[in-house]
């Protein structure tokens, strides 16, 4: 499978491309988040979840989805377990997005400066980068 | 072999990708907090080095690749313009003698290093010419 990878067709390119790049994005921005509540800026890491996180969840899962439909690994029976690790990861991440945004837009818009709901959106992008990396290991290595 | 080597050259490619994010909060203004651009600089270090190092060792590893292949020697370059600019955004940010143009040239040089990382993104998806 990983061999195929590194030959598949040009027209997976572009999704794949999409894939990633949301991937970065996501990951890059959930470090952001990470570091600005851990150092108690709320607002920053209240709008890296809405205008990084967010957006680049939503490129990832996009794309995601666009080379599913081109590799056609969803008709497969089994469904490869790399996809279903994809697909276990990202699904249930958007409700943790979801929940750490309201979390750190509450406390920012408070003026708080710590407290349970930034403690919980640090939480939360902790497990999510951890969440992330787990993705990453299964896309690569594509265990079967 | 493979899997782990591509899994630990996507994890140092993802460093970078952290870096290009915080410095692209600090290019459109935001002030970062403390260790923040430390984070950032070291991810910069590791993932560099580590896209270079398991970059060339997957290259070596499979026998479709050569690493005189075009887009390999292609990536080689824009992985040097790329750290190139690094290195000099780097020393320059943390200059304390740094004025309101340094700013803007540095934000500059962000956006450029931006687009050679996705230039490289580019070749090692469409890989032209393998």
């Amino acid at each position: 499978m990983s061999l195929l990878a590194a030959i598949r067709p040009d027209d997976w390119n572009l999704a794949l491309f999409v894939h990633i790049l949301g991937a970065m994005l996501l990951v890059g921005s959930l470090v952001l988040v990470a570091m600005a509540l851990a150092e108690r800026d709320i607002r920053l890491g209240y709008r890296s979840l809405l205008f990084g996180v967010l957006p680049g969840w939503i490129v990832m899962r996009g794309g995601a989805e666009w080379i599913a439909e081109k590799e056609k690994v969803n008709d497969l029976d089994p469904v490869p377990s790399w996809v279903d690790v994809g697909y276990s990861v990202s699904d249930p991440m958007l409700l943790l997005i979801i929940i750490a945004t309201v979390c750190a837009g509450i406390a920012a818009r408070r003026q708080q400066r710590g407290g349970a709901l930034r403690g919980t959106a640090l939480a939360l992008a902790g497990i999510m980068l951890v969440a992330c990396a787990v993705a990453i290991w299964a896309m690569s290595t594509k265990p079967t | 072999m493979y899997d782990w080597l591509l899994f630990l050259h996507l994890i140092s490619a993802f460093l970078l990708a952290v870096t290009v994010v915080i410095y692209s909060a600090v290019a459109i203004g935001v002030t970062t907090p403390g260790r923040t651009r430390f984070v950032a600089d070291r991810c910069w270090d590791v993932g560099g080095l580590g896209t270079l190092i398991f970059g060339i060792w997957l290259a070596l590893n499979l026998d479709q690749y050569d690493f005189f292949d075009g887009w390999i020697l292609g990536a080689l370059v824009l992985w040097f313009i790329a750290t190139g600019l690094g290195q000099t955004i780097q020393r320059r940010v943390n200059a304390p003698d740094g004025t309101g143009d340094d700013a803007r040239a540095l934000a500059s040089m962000h956006w450029i290093r931006t687009i050679v990382i996705i230039g490289l993104l580019v070749l090692m998806i469409w890989k032209p010419g393998a």
